[in-house]
């Protein structure tokens, strides 16, 4: 399979000197078209800078990413904004919803910002699959956690991106709905054949995914199929 | 003899059909002096059941008893005044007050209840925390690690009844989380505090003397004199 | 320890520089608004009272009359009197000329209640010693000066006495014509026979006490009056007692604001009261919302209720301490600027208007106040909420949007401008009070455009003057007085000299009958109730028809009317309406005593002929009487619409009030005057001049008055039309000012609101930034929230100034005949425009210097 997401030699220091904090150490990472995969680590490992660094959000200190094809580094602010609505998709552990926006009007903000037209028979499908048909003119303020976070991820998935990423999905969320959250991840990933990088601090959670990544201090030090795919 | 005793505790966000069972029905009680850790997943109830142990928080339903007093009897000043005398907080992002020095951030409770200043305790407590040298220094001046021991300190100095601790290390590098965990370990045990922790992080779970872990607003298990927690 | 909480208060305090600098400029702005409409009451107030002091020559609370020495004594030691001047009258000078000068013995403190302390030289001491007015000297035949010798000849109890006397000191007169002379109680000690009391005998007031006099507390001073009165021994109320003691209140000093002024400042303190509010609270309120963590910390570490209030309370002392002190420096001297603006609106009506306003504690204690309490009703729900929150809450508070709706109907795609607007609504009465206080500006600044654009310039100036100049004696100019006596006629030789001025076109000098005109009388068939008065000032009876209308009656009791001769010139400028409109052809008539013209007062709103006053038809006919003997009969030839110009000068009616009454206005060409009147008096003489000529008569006329003539005054078309505009830029200015206070402060809430919402929702930003939001859709998006809110502000503005103009505005401005209603917009387009152009520029700059770094530090920033 071809690798969607090609991380070389990834480096990020915050600070100078004496207080310089390594977030980010040498992290070298591909990903395949398709795939589900968990990255795990302890507060403070760099799980999210990496997130960061993936998602075009912030800039690497050394190294750099490739995905589909276009290397971020060589992208402006505009550019790479731009690049991001098409090609990444987000979902964050506090769901970062536009709470004036309805549920509808969020999922397909970033294809407004392009004044794109949905791709109506996709996004229904996504709406359908992630349980949200009868909230779509609702205001996120009414909804429930679990229902917020569904409503991301569709925003997320609704321009076809490269990849998805999403960092502490669950955070904000009893066990029961972080379950169901990662399963409809889970299937999303395989229905629309979606690349999904998460990240989690849960082992739980990570052994959903096809793959786990775990870093620990700014390095990876595990990258492995997971154990419930294996079985 | 116990700190805290909780009987059926509930707690409830919201309304209607997005209310929230942060708290369901939880029993616990914790012995004076005792180090113990509060685990479990996000959204379990973790911090609500801390926060409302320090009196942030009133409790939908239930009885809580926090030395000897209960809280659902008090006003919102009595609250108040039994946080400043019987609560020490030590939060996850330090909340020092930025135009404080770090003494007079430790001396702030003090402050408030127009209380006299123990030179001597507060001379040992800082000495402790290794502060000797930042007391006249403002917290921006501080790194983490620094900042973090202020906090501790200031929860000490009205020598509370308990110490409650929301993820203190979250926002600390591996090593630097270890070391402040350390010293506020030692710091309880010179002072004979009780100390409630609430960590992720399950290798400093293993520095406690007993553990409780909550799963959907109950507690799941509580062990006492264990070193290392059930996975 | 209780040190530490002011140690945190005094450096939250210093850190949050941008919010002081936001409130200290709220509350300034507020304190100038207070301190400059405090100064302009005041100073109006005062300006006002000074002025009618100087025209009734004592600035005392109240004066008794007629009483013994032991009385006055009496009065003295009592406690009722913070001042008690010495006033014994001797009698008015017979050596004088023109000028009336009243012989006193005065105190000083007399003399310093009635203006005529001497600027130059000193109080009389010896009993020779007298001070006089420059004015009475001259007449007298002396040149003010110290130690000038000058006789008095007076005539005292029958006796007859010429006494050469020595000027210790002099002032300047406050009027051409009549001014006191005094001398010390040496005076009194050195002729006794003078001062010989026997007011209940004949009511011969020399040898009787006078006394001006001062009170601490003004309350019920009438009723306390008439009290002491009696206490002294005196009858207040009848007249021709023997112990009469006249008693009467200062009117002058004493004044009552009228329910409408009372109203106007009780109005516009609201306003800006309001005004402050809006602005004031917005500034707490983001303060408090920005810091609200801080709060739930300070709350969580066990800080009461009660000390984060102290904490908050404390913070707005010292802001107010910094904000007020400023504003009231400001707004003293701006309200002290526009205070003159104000007073030129009367200026025309009254004389010698005195326009300042000092700086009275009392002015800066009123503003402050008024501050003060602003700054506390704003602060009171900000500090509230800081001090309540929840603990837990502060940490998670987010202003959410949608309110209380749970749906919306979702558009089709999620475009930039529906997203700003929606952003709208996430605060409601922040963004309520923000378009408010545009709001208020745009209509502020609209009513107040109307209103100056509707003031009819050229209908005043037309209806005050119809010639270039006009003359006429100084007291046909005061409100308080007024041409009927013979001895104010103009003198030929003034008349003469201003005739023989180059570029005079037009001249004509206008009679007018007086008090001493009552030999010619006229019938026009109008009957009279019977019931009669006499007239203090002009000694004339006068009496009453059904409606109430008075008028003035001659010997035979006959009606006196108002008549008027004057050359053909001067009629052809008049406004015929009925009859002969042909002003040569009438004239003509007249002078071969064919009939009369008869004018009539209009109603000035519609300047149609007031029916009120209309009484007699043309054609029908009027007798005239001299000496009770009929010696013409007139039929009416046509009739006029009367102008102020025609009645008397300016806006003055007092002369005419004074003789004719209500009247008929009779108009004679000159000749016919002469013939019909013994000695007939000029009253005015109004001419034009070429052009270019007017700079060098109004000089010449000026140094007239200066040099030759102190009796005169004059009205000049220029000068009306400069009062009267004037009064439209004190429109302007007044609500201009306010409307730009409204639009400052209105600026001031949405600078505050934007960068607060910028700061506030830098999360926010960062997650649209993050799904893809460039930074120019960012920025697109904040520049239309500015917009929007100066948009709904415009839009509501428009309406309301649209509504008011033709409501509100309309119904004052008709109300008022110097006006012309002429609905605008301009200003109020004006004032959009601006508006919007700041609206728009100030979110762009806001987000420029707020938002700077990358997504991932944005994101770190706002956790």
């Amino acid at each position: 399979m071809e690798s969607i997401l090609k991380a070389v030699g990834l480096k990020k220091y915050y600070g100078s000197g004496e207080t310089r904090v390594r977030a980010l150490d040498g992290v070298d990472l591909e990903i395949e078209q398709g795939t589900f995969t968990a990255v795990i680590g302890t507060s403070g490992s760099g799980k999210s800078t990496l997130l960061n660094m993936l998602g075009g959000l912030d800039v690497p200190t050394e190294g750099s990413v490739q995905i589909a094809g276009t290397k971020l580094g060589n992208l402006s602010r505009e550019q790479a904004t731009v690049f991001r609505r098409k090609q990444i998709g987000f979902v964050f552990q506090n769901y970062n919803l536009i709470p004036v926006l309805t549920v509808w009007e969020n999922i397909v903000f970033p294809l407004s910002l392009d004044r794109q037209k949905p791709d109506r028979e996709f996004v229904e499908n996504v709406v359908k699959l992630l349980g949200l048909k009868d909230k779509l003119d609702s205001l996120p303020g009414q909804l429930s956690g679990g229902q917020q976070q569904r409503a991301a991820i569709a925003r997320a998935l609704a321009s076809k991106p490269a990849i998805v990423l999403a960092d502490e999905p669950t955070g904000n969320l009893d066990s029961k709905t972080s379950d169901d959250v990662v399963g409809l991840l889970k299937r999303t990933s395989r229905e629309f054949h979606q690349t999904i990088v998460m990240i989690t601090h849960n082992p739980e959670i990570a052994q959903m995914a096809d793959r786990i990544v775990r870093i620990e201090d700014g390095r990876i030090v595990d990258n492995c199929v997971s154990y419930k795919s294996r079985l | 003899m116990d700190i805290v005793r909780i009987r059926n505790l509930k707690k409830y966000f919201g309304s209607g059909e997005h209310r929230v069972k942060a708290l369901d029905g939880l029993s616990l009680s914790i012995e004076k002096g005792r180090f113990t850790v509060i685990v479990g997943a996000s959204g379990s109830g973790k911090t609500t059941l801390l926060n409302t142990i320090g009196g942030l928080y009133r409790p939908t339903a239930g009885e809580i008893l926090v030395d000897g007093v209960n809280l659902a009897e008090l006003s919102e000043d009595q609250l108040t005044v039994f946080r400043r005398r019987r609560v020490g907080f030590v939060f996850q992002d330090y909340r020092l007050i930025p135009e404080l020095t770090v003494r007079e951030n430790i001396l702030f409770p003090l402050a408030l209840d127009d209380a006299r200043v123990d030179e001597v305790f507060f001379g040992k407590l800082a000495g402790c925390l290794g502060l000797g040298g930042k007391l006249d220094a403002f917290p921006y001046r501080l790194s983490g690690g620094e900042q973090q021991c202020a906090a501790i300190a200031r929860a000490l100095i009205t020598r509370p009844a308990i110490v409650l601790a929301d993820e203190p290390t979250g926002s600390l590098d591996v090593k630097t989380g270890q070391n402040v965990m350390g010293l506020l370990k030692m710091t309880v045990e010179v002072f004979h505090q009780t100390l409630l922790v609430i960590t992720h992080d399950l290798e400093l779970a293993q520095m406690a003397e007993s553990v409780v872990r909550l799963r959907d607003g109950k507690t799941e298990v509580q062990k006492c004199d264990l070193c290392v927690p059930g996975v | 320890m209780e040190d530490m909480l002011r140690v945190l208060t005094r450096r939250s305090f210093r850190a949050g520089k941008a919010r002081n600098l936001m409130a200290v400029l709220a509350i300034a702005l507020t304190a100038v608004l207070f301190t400059a409409i405090t100064a302009i009451v005041m100073g109006a107030l005062e300006s006002f009272t000074l002025t009618m002091q100087m025209q009734k020559m004592s600035r005392s609370d109240g004066e008794i009359r007629y009483m013994t020495r032991e009385q006055f004594e009496e009065l003295r030691q009592s406690d009722f009197a913070k001042e008690v001047g010495l006033r014994i009258p001797v009698g008015f000078l017979t050596n004088g000329r023109r000028h009336n000068v009243e012989f006193d013995v005065e105190d000083e403190i007399q003399a310093k209640l009635t203006f005529c302390m001497p600027v130059y030289g000193s109080v009389p001491l010896r009993a020779n010693e007298v001070v006089a007015s420059d004015l009475a000297l001259r007449d007298l035949g002396v040149e003010p000066k110290v130690g000038a010798e000058v006789t008095v000849a007076f005539t005292a109890h029958g006796r007859e006495y010429v006494l050469p006397m020595v000027v210790s000191g002099w002032y300047e007169a406050l009027n051409g014509q009549m001014s006191v002379m005094w001398a010390g109680t040496a005076f009194r000690d050195a002729y006794p026979e003078i001062f010989c009391y026997t007011f209940p005998e004949d009511h011969d007031m020399t040898g009787t006490y006078f006394s001006d006099f001062t009170v601490g507390s003004k309350g019920h001073l009438e009723e306390r009056l008439r009290e002491l009165v009696f206490d002294l021994g005196g009858d207040p109320d009848d007249a021709n007692a023997p112990d009469y003691m006249q008693a009467v209140v200062n009117t002058a000093t004493n004044v009552r604001p009228s329910p409408f002024q009372a109203g106007a400042v009780v109005f516009f303190g609201l306003l800006f009261m309001a005004c402050g509010y809006l602005l004031i609270f917005n500034v707490f309120d983001i303060a408090v919302m920005r810091e609200i963590r801080r709060f739930g910390l300070y709350r969580t570490i066990g800080m009461s209720r009660r000390q984060v209030r102290g904490l908050m309370n404390r913070q707005a002392l010292w802001l107010s301490l910094l904000g007020i002190p400023m504003g009231l420096v400001i707004g003293f001297f701006a309200g002290r600027a526009a205070l003159p603006l104000m007073m030129s609106m009367v200026a025309t009506e009254y004389q010698n208007i005195a326009a300042d306003v000092s700086p009275s504690p009392l002015l800066f204690l009123i503003a402050g106040t008024l501050t003060g309490m602003t700054v506390f009703a704003s602060t009171r729900r900000p500090v509230r909420i800081a001090a309540n929150i929840p603990p837990m809450e502060a940490f998670c508070y987010v202003e959410r949007g949608g309110g209380r709706r749970a749906t919306r109907k979702s558009a089709l795609g999620a475009d930039i401008r529906r997203l700003a607007w929606s952003n709208l609504g996430r605060n409601r009465r922040r963004t309520a009070f923000i378009m408010l206080s545009l709001m208020l500006c745009v209509v502020l600044l609209n009513c107040a455009g109307t209103a100056s654009d509707s003031l009819d310039v050229e209908k005043e100036t037309a209806f005050m003057i119809r010639t270039d100049f006009a003359v006429v004696n100084v007291v046909s100019t005061s409100n308080t007085k007024g041409f009927f006596r013979h001895t104010d006629a103009l003198r030929p030789e003034t008349i003469e000299e201003i005739a023989a001025r180059p570029g005079v076109t037009g001249g004509s000098g206008i009679y007018k009958n007086t008090a001493e005109d009552a030999d010619v009388t006229y019938d026009f068939g109008h009957s009279l109730t019977g019931e009669t008065f006499v007239n203090d000032d002009s000694g004339l009876t006068f009496g009453f028809d059904e409606i109430y209308n008075s008028y003035g009656l001659g010997n035979d009791g006959r009606f006196i009317c108002n008549v008027y001769g004057m050359e053909e010139v001067a009629l052809a400028r008049m406004d015929l309406r009925e009859g002969e409109r042909d002003a040569h052809a009438l004239y003509e008539k007249m002078s071969k005593g064919e009939g009369v013209l008869v004018g009539v007062p209009v109603d000035r709103r519609d300047m149609s002929l007031n029916p009120i006053m209309d009484l007699v038809e043309v054609g029908e006919r009027i007798q005239v009487y001299k000496d009770g003997v009929p010696v013409l009969d007139l039929p009416v030839l046509a009739k006029a619409a009367l102008s102020s110009d025609d009645e008397e000068i300016g806006y003055t009616a007092n002369g005419v009030n004074e003789v004719g009454g209500d009247g008929l206005f009779l108009y004679f060409p000159s000749r016919v005057f002469e013939e019909l009147y013994d000695d007939p008096a000029v009253y005015k003489y109004s001419f034009d001049v070429e052009e270019g000529y007017e700079e060098e008569m109004t000089e010449f006329l000026e140094d007239y008055m200066e040099e030759t003539d102190p009796d005169i005054n004059y009205l000049s078309a220029r000068a009306a039309r400069e009062s009267s505009e004037g009064t439209q830029k004190m429109i302007r200015f007044v609500g201009g000012f306010v409307g730009l206070i409204f639009g400052l402060a209105g600026v001031l809430n949405l600078i505050n609101t934007i960068v607060t919402s910028i700061l506030t929702r830098r999360h926010e930003f960062a997650t649209m930034e993050s799904v893809g939001m460039t930074r120019g859709q960012l920025t697109k998006m904040i520049v239309y929230e500015g917009v929007f809110y100066a948009a709904g502000a415009c839009l509501l503005g428009l309406i309301l100034a649209a509504v008011l103009n033709l409501t509100l505005v309309k119904r004052m401005v008709d109300s008022m005949w110097q006006f012309t209603f002429r609905f605008t917009l301009t200003p109020a387009l004006g004032a959009c425009g601006v508006l919007l152009l700041v609206a728009a520029v100030v979110p762009a700059a806001a987000l420029g210097c707020f938002h700077k770094g990358s997504i991932v530090e944005q994101l770190r920033m706002a956790e």
